[in-house]
C-alpha cells in the first residue's frame, strides 16, 4: 500500500533532476510500477505511524473500502497520461512528468489517508501539483485560470482546516484517526455539526465541483496544456464526492441528514445544467469540462441520497470517470495534435480518414454517457437508484441529465467524425494505440465485472451510513449485485 | 545591590554572557580591521559556543531542572533555552547572509557583527526575563543595537530614515513600557512576575485599576516590538529602509525576543491583572491578522510585502500567546522556529536579487527566476508555500498547532479569522511563485552568487521541509515546557 505513495513521489523527485530522456523512461516505469503496486495492494491493509504526537496526529493509511478501487483506477488512468505526456510535452518535459507523478502520489494519499489531518495535507498537496501544471504549461489565459482555481480551492480547503482542527476539541476525540473520531463526533450537538459540515461542504463542493462553486473547472481544463495529459490529472482530482463519502457524512451524520436535501438538489441541478451547457459548446475541451461536471453531479446525487446503493454507485462512478473522462481528454489531445485546434467547427468527417480513432472515441464516449456494459453504467445506475429513494424530483432531474449526456455525446461524435465537412488526418499511430489501451481495458473491466469492486466499496459505505442511522443500512451486497445483473440484461 | 543571600547561577547565564564577550572582543578587534571578515568569523564561533551552552540548559530544562540565575529575576528554564536557541539560529542565518552582502553593497565595517551579537544578547535576556526590569534591560539592549544597524547605510536616505524612525518610535514604545512597569509596580509593589501574580491574586487586592492600566501599557509596549496592530506602523518602513541583511535579522531575532517576553507576561501576569487586558489583546490579535494580511496583499515590492507578512505572522503568534495554557507555548516556539527559517530564508533570497545599492525588490525581479536560477527559485517557492501554510511544509504544521491551540482554548472566531486571512496570504505569496514560474525573465539572471548566503538559503529550505515532514523533531522536545511556565 505504501508503494502507491512512495513509488510515484520518489520517482517524481528523481525525475525532476534527470535529463529528459532518462526522465521519460523513469516516469513511464514509475507509472507502471505504481499500477502494479495498486493491483497488489491488499483490500484491508492498514498502517499507522506516529507523526505529531502531542496533537494526536498520526500518519495512518488504510486501503479498506473505496480507497482500494479508486487508487487502482487512478493508477490505471495515470499510465497513459504519463506516457502521452512524455511523448507530447516538449517544454520542460521532465518537470511536467515529475508534477504528474507527484499529483498521483498525493492523490493516492487523499484516498488512503485514515487520519483527518493527513487527509488534509494530501488534499492541499494535490492542489499545488495541479496548480503548477496549469500555471507552468497552460495556454495564454493561464494566469487568470490559475488565480481563479487557487482562490476557490484555497478558500474551501482553509475553511475545512478550521473544521478539522475544531473537531477534536469540540468532540473530545482521542486523535484525528477516523476510528477515534467516529466514536466521538456523531455525538456532537446537531447545530455544531451543521457548521462543521458546512465548512467541509464548501471545500468538497469546490472540488466536485458543484453549483455555484464550479466556475473554475471550465477555465482549468480550457487553459491546460493541449496534450490533455494535465487534464487527466485534473480529472482524477475531483475527489469532492469522496471527501463527503469518506469523511463529512460519517463524521457528522446529523448534519449530513439535514443538509442532504439541499445538496442533492444542487447536485441534480448541476448535472442537468452542465449537460445542457455541454451540448451547446463550440470548443471540444470546454464541452468535455462541462460533461465531467455533469457526471460529478450524478455522483453527487448518489452520495447525498445517504443510502447504500447510491453511495456505492457514486464511488464506482468516480472510479469510472477517471478512465472515461481521462480517456476523452487524451483523445482530445490527440485530435489537437493533428489539427492544432479544439474548435468543433474545424472538424468534420474525420471518420473516413481515421476510422480507428473514430471507433475508439465512440467506444469511450459510449462508456462516458453510461451505456450498459461499459465503465460508467453501474455507477450511474446505482447513483440514480439511490437518488430516487431519497427524492423522486432529484432523481428525475438527474435522469434528464443522463439523457442530455446522450445528446451532447452523439452530437460531439457527429461534428468531429461525420458530416459533410471534410477534415482529413492520419489515423492512430502505434504509440497512440498503446497509450489508449489501458483506458480501454479499464473501461471494459469496470463495465463487465462491477461486483468485486462494489463489494469492496460497500464495506466503507456501511460504516459511513451506519454511523448516520445507527442501524444496519440497505440491502446486503449480494442483493445489490443481483439487481445490477438483472438491469444489465 | 543584590541581597547577599542571592545565589548567582553562572551556568544559567552563560549563553548571553558568551555572546556579550564575543561582541566585546569583536569591537576590540574592529579597531585594527578595515572589513568585517574576522569579526564575522568570530561572531559565528561565539554563536556556536553559546549554542552549546544553551543546549546544555535545554537538556536540563527537559529534565525538569529549570534553573534560575538571580532568584526569579532571570529564569533559565526550558522555554528560555528554546527561545535562546531560536535567537542563535536566526542570528547565524543573518550573519551568513550579511557576510558578502555587506561587501557587495559597500557597507562592510567590522563593527557590524558585534552590534548584531549585542542585539542578540539582549534578545536572550528578554527570553529569560523573570521580572519586568530584566525584561526592560533586555529590550533596550536589543533595540539600541538594531537602531544603529537599520541606519547602517550612511548617506542613503531610506536607511537613515529607517534608523531614525525606528529609534524615535522605539524610544516612545520603551517609555510606554516603562510606564506600564511603573504602574504595575505601583499597584503590586513587585517586579518579579510570580510575585506580581501573587500580589494581584491575594485576597483584598485594592489597586485593580492601576494594575489594569499597567497591563494595558505593558501590552502596548511589547506589542510595538512584536509589530502587532495598531503598534505596527513602523515595521514596513523600517524593514524596507534598512539594509536587507539587517531586515533579515530584525524580522526573526527581534520578533522572537519580543514574543518570548510576551508569552511569559501573558502566561503569568496578564490573565490575573484584569479581563479587560486580555479582551484588548484578543482584539489586537484579530486586527493584526486582518490588517497585516490585507496590507501585504496590496504591496508590489516583495520586501514590503514580507514586512507586512511579518506583521501578519505576529497575529498568528498572538493566537498562540492567547492559548498559552492549552499548548500555546509549544505551538509558539514551534511556530517561531518555522517562521525564523522561512522568513530568514526569503529575505536571504532577496539579498541576492537586489543591485549594488540593494535596490530592486519589486516583483519583476522574480520574473522567470525558475529559468535563470532554478535552485534559488525552488528555495523561494518553498519559503512562500510554507509561509502560506501549504502542507507538508513547516508553515502548515505551525498553523495546525497554533490554530489547534487557539481552538482548544475556545477562541473560535479568532481561529476562523486566522484561517480566512490565510487565504488572502496565500494569494500574495503565490504571486511571487507565479512570477518565478509562469513569466519570462525581465532582468536576466541575478548577478550575485554567494557561498555564504546560499548556505543560509539551503539551511533554511532544508529546515523548512524537514520540519514540515517531521514536526515532532522540535515539538516533542518542548513537551515539559508548558509545565515549567505554569509552575512559575
Amino acid at each position: 500500500m505504501l508503494g502507491t505513495l512512495v513509488v510515484p513521489l520518489g520517482a517524481a523527485l528523481l525525475v525532476a533532476f534527470l535529463p529528459a530522456r532518462a526522465a521519460r523512461a523513469v516516469a513511464g516505469a514509475a507509472a507502471v510500477t505504481t499500477f502494479i503496486a495498486a493491483l497488489l495492494m491488499p483490500a484491508d491493509a492498514f498502517l499507522s505511524l506516529p507523526w505529531i504526537d502531542g496533537l494526536g496526529i498520526t500518519f495512518s493509511l488504510g486501503s479498506a473500502g473505496a480507497a482500494s478501487v479508486l487508487v487502482l483506477a487512478a493508477a490505471l488512468a495515470m499510465v497513459p497520461a504519463v506516457i502521452w505526456a512524455a511523448l507530447q510535452v516538449e517544454e520542460r518535459n521532465a518537470s511536467f512528468l515529475a508534477l504528474l507523478l507527484a499529483m498521483q502520489g498525493f492523490l493516492n494519499g487523499v484516498f488512503l489517508a485514515k487520519d483527518l489531518v493527513l487527509f488534509y495535507v494530501f488534499w492541499d498537496a494535490t492542489l499545488i501539483a495541479s496548480l503548477l501544471l496549469l500555471g507552468g504549461w497552460g495556454l495564454e489565459r493561464r494566469r487568470e485560470a490559475t488565480a481563479k482555481y487557487l482562490a476557490y480551492a484555497l478558500a474551501g480547503s482553509f475553511l475545512m482546516l478550521v473544521a478539522i482542527l475544531a473537531l477534536r476539541p469540540l468532540s473530545g476525540a482521542d486523535s484525528y484517526l477516523i476510528g477515534d473520531l467516529l466514536e466521538a463526533t456523531p455525538a456532537l450537538p446537531p447545530n455544531t455539526q451543521m457548521w462543521l459540515f458546512a465548512a467541509f461542504a464548501v471545500a468538497f463542493a469546490v472540488k466536485m465541483p458543484m453549483l455555484p462553486l464550479h466556475s473554475w473547472l471550465v477555465d482549468f481544463h480550457d487553459q491546460n496544456h493541449p496534450s490533455g495529459a494535465a487534464d487527466v490529472a485534473g480529472t482524477l482530482y475531483k475527489v469532492g464526492a469522496f471527501g463527503f463519502f469518506a469523511w463529512a457524512i460519517p463524521l457528522l451524520p446529523a448534519a449530513a441528514e439535514r443538509w442532504s436535501p439541499l445538496l442533492i438538489a444542487l447536485s441534480a441541478v448541476t448535472a442537468l445544467y452542465a449537460a445542457i451547457i455541454a451540448a451547446r459548446q463550440e470548443d471540444l475541451k470546454r464541452l468535455l469540462a462541462y460533461a465531467s461536471l455533469s457526471h460529478m453531479g450524478i455522483a453527487g446525487v448518489g452520495v447525498f441520497a445517504l443510502e447504500l446503493t447510491g453511495s456505492n454507485g457514486a464511488m464506482y462512478l468516480l472510479a469510472a470517470q477517471m478512465l472515461t473522462t481521462g480517456g476523452l481528454f487524451l483523445l482530445a489531445g490527440m485530435l489537437h495534435a493533428r489539427s492544432g485546434t479544439y474548435l468543433l467547427a474545424a472538424y468534420g468527417g474525420l471518420a473516413r480518414s481515421a476510422p480507428a480513432l473514430a471507433a475508439i472515441t465512440l467506444f469511450v464516449l459510449f462508456a462516458s454517457i453510461g451505456v450498459p456494459g461499459l465503465a460508467n453504467f453501474p455507477g450511474e445506475f446505482l447513483s440514480l437508484l439511490g437518488a430516487f429513494q431519497a427524492s423522486v424530483t432529484a432523481g428525475v432531474v438527474a435522469v434528464c441529465a443522463v439523457i442530455a449526456a446522450g445528446v451532447y455525446g452523439v452530437n460531439l461524435y457527429q461534428r468531429i467524425y461525420q458530416g459533410r465537412a471534410e477534415f482529413r488526418a492520419s489515423d492512430l499511430r502505434a504509440a497512440e494505440v498503446v497509450v489508449l489501451m489501458p483506458i480501454l481495458a479499464g473501461i471494459l473491466w469496470l463495465g463487465l465485472t462491477p461486483a468485486p469492486q462494489l463489494e469492496r466499496i460497500e464495506v466503507q459505505s456501511r460504516v459511513a451510513l451506519e454511523s448516520s442511522t445507527g442501524e444496519t443500512a440497505g440491502n446486503p451486497p449480494a442483493g445489490i449485485t443481483a439487481t445490477l445483473q438483472e438491469e444489465k440484461r | 545591590m543584590f541581597p547577599p543571600a542571592l545565589d548567582i547561577n553562572w551556568l544559567a547565564l552563560t549563553p548571553p554572557l558568551v555572546l556579550l564577550f564575543t561582541a566585546a572582543a569583536g569591537l576590540f578587534f574592529a579597531l585594527f580591521q578595515s572589513n568585517g571578515r574576522s569579526t564575522a568569523v568570530l561572531s559565528l564561533v561565539g554563536l556556536v559556543t553559546a549554542a552549546v551552552f544553551t543546549l546544555v540548559l535545554f537538556q536540563d530544562g527537559r529534565a525538569g531542572a529549570g534553573s534560575a540565575a538571580f532568584g526569579l529575576h532571570y529564569l533559565a528554564d526550558l522555554p528560555a533555552a528554546a527561545f535562546q536557541l531560536l535567537i542563535i539560529l536566526g542570528t547565524v542565518i543573518a550573519v551568513l547572509v550579511s557576510y558578502d552582502y555587506l561587501e557587495r553593497t559597500g557597507l562592510d565595517h567590522p563593527e557590524y557583527y558585534p552590534l548584531m551579537l549585542l542585539s542578540a544578547t539582549g534578545g536572550m535576556v528578554m527570553s529569560a526575563a523573570g521580572d519586568l526590569i530584566t525584561l526592560l534591560l533586555g529590550l533596550e539592549i536589543t533595540s539600541l543595537a538594531v537602531y544603529v544597524l537599520s541606519a547602517w547605510r550612511q548617506g542613503a536616505r531610506e536607511s537613515e530614515e529607517a534608523g531614525m524612525k525606528y529609534f524615535l518610535l522605539g524610544a516612545f514604545a520603551s517609555a510606554v513600557l516603562i510606564y506600564g512597569i511603573a504602574l504595575t509596580y505601583g499597584a503590586t509593589g513587585h517586579f518579579v512576575y510570580a510575585e506580581v501574580v501573587a500580589a494581584v491574586t491575594a485576597p483584598g487586592f485594592q489597586s485593580l485599576l492601576l494594575a489594569t492600566l499597567g497591563g494595558l501599557l505593558l501590552v502596548a509596549g511589547l506589542g510595538f516590538k512584536a509589530s502587532m496592530v495598531p503598534f505596527h506602523q513602523w515595521a514596513p518602513d523600517v524593514y524596507t529602509g534598512a539594509p536587507t541583511a539587517v531586515t533579515t535579522f530584525m524580522s526573526v531575532v527581534v520578533k522572537t525576543a519580543a514574543f518570548a517576553a510576551l508569552l511569559r507576561v501573558a502566561s503569568t501576569i496578564l490573565p490575573e491583572l484584569s479581563p479587560v487586558v486580555l479582551e484588548l489583546f484578543v482584539w489586537i490579535v484579530g486586527l493584526t491578522m486582518i490588517v497585516g494580511n490585507l496590507a501585504a496583499y496590496v504591496q508590489r515590492g516583495v520586501k514590503r510585502m514580507l514586512a507586512y507578512s511579518a506583521v501578519a505572522h505576529a497575529g498568528y503568534l498572538g493566537l498562540a500567546v492567547l492559548a498559552v495554557d492549552s499548548g500555546g507555548l509549544q505551538a509558539a516556539t514551534w511556530y517561531l522556529l518555522a517562521y525564523t527559517l522561512m522568513t530568514a530564508g526569503a529575505f536571504a533570497v532577496l539579498t541576492l536579487l537586489g543591485d549594488r545599492f540593494d535596490h530592486g525588490d519589486d516583483l519583476e525581479r522574480f520574473a522567470g527566476l525558475s529559468r535563470t536560477r532554478p535552485m534559488l527559485a525552488a528555495a523561494m517557492a518553498i519559503f512562500m508555500l510554507s509561509l502560506a501554510g501549504i502542507p507538508p511544509l513547516a508553515g502548515f504544521a505551525g498553523k495546525v498547532m497554533v490554530f489547534g491551540a487557539a481552538l482548544q482554548a475556545g477562541y473560535f472566531l479568532l481561529a476562523v479569522i486566522g484561517i480566512l486571512t490565510s487565504v488572502v496570504a496565500a494569494a500574495y505569496y503565490f504571486r511571487v511563485i507565479a512570477f518565478m514560474y509562469f513569466r519570462e525573465p525581465a532582468y536576466g539572471a541575478p548577478r550575485y552568487r554567494s557561498a555564504f548566503t546560499s548556505t543560509a538559503v539551503v539551511l533554511a529550505a532544508v529546515g523548512t521541509v524537514l520540519l514540515g515532514l517531521f514536526p515532532g523533531l522540535w515539538y516533542g522536545l518542548l513537551e515539559s515546557g508548558a509545565r515549567v511556565v505554569a509552575g512559575l
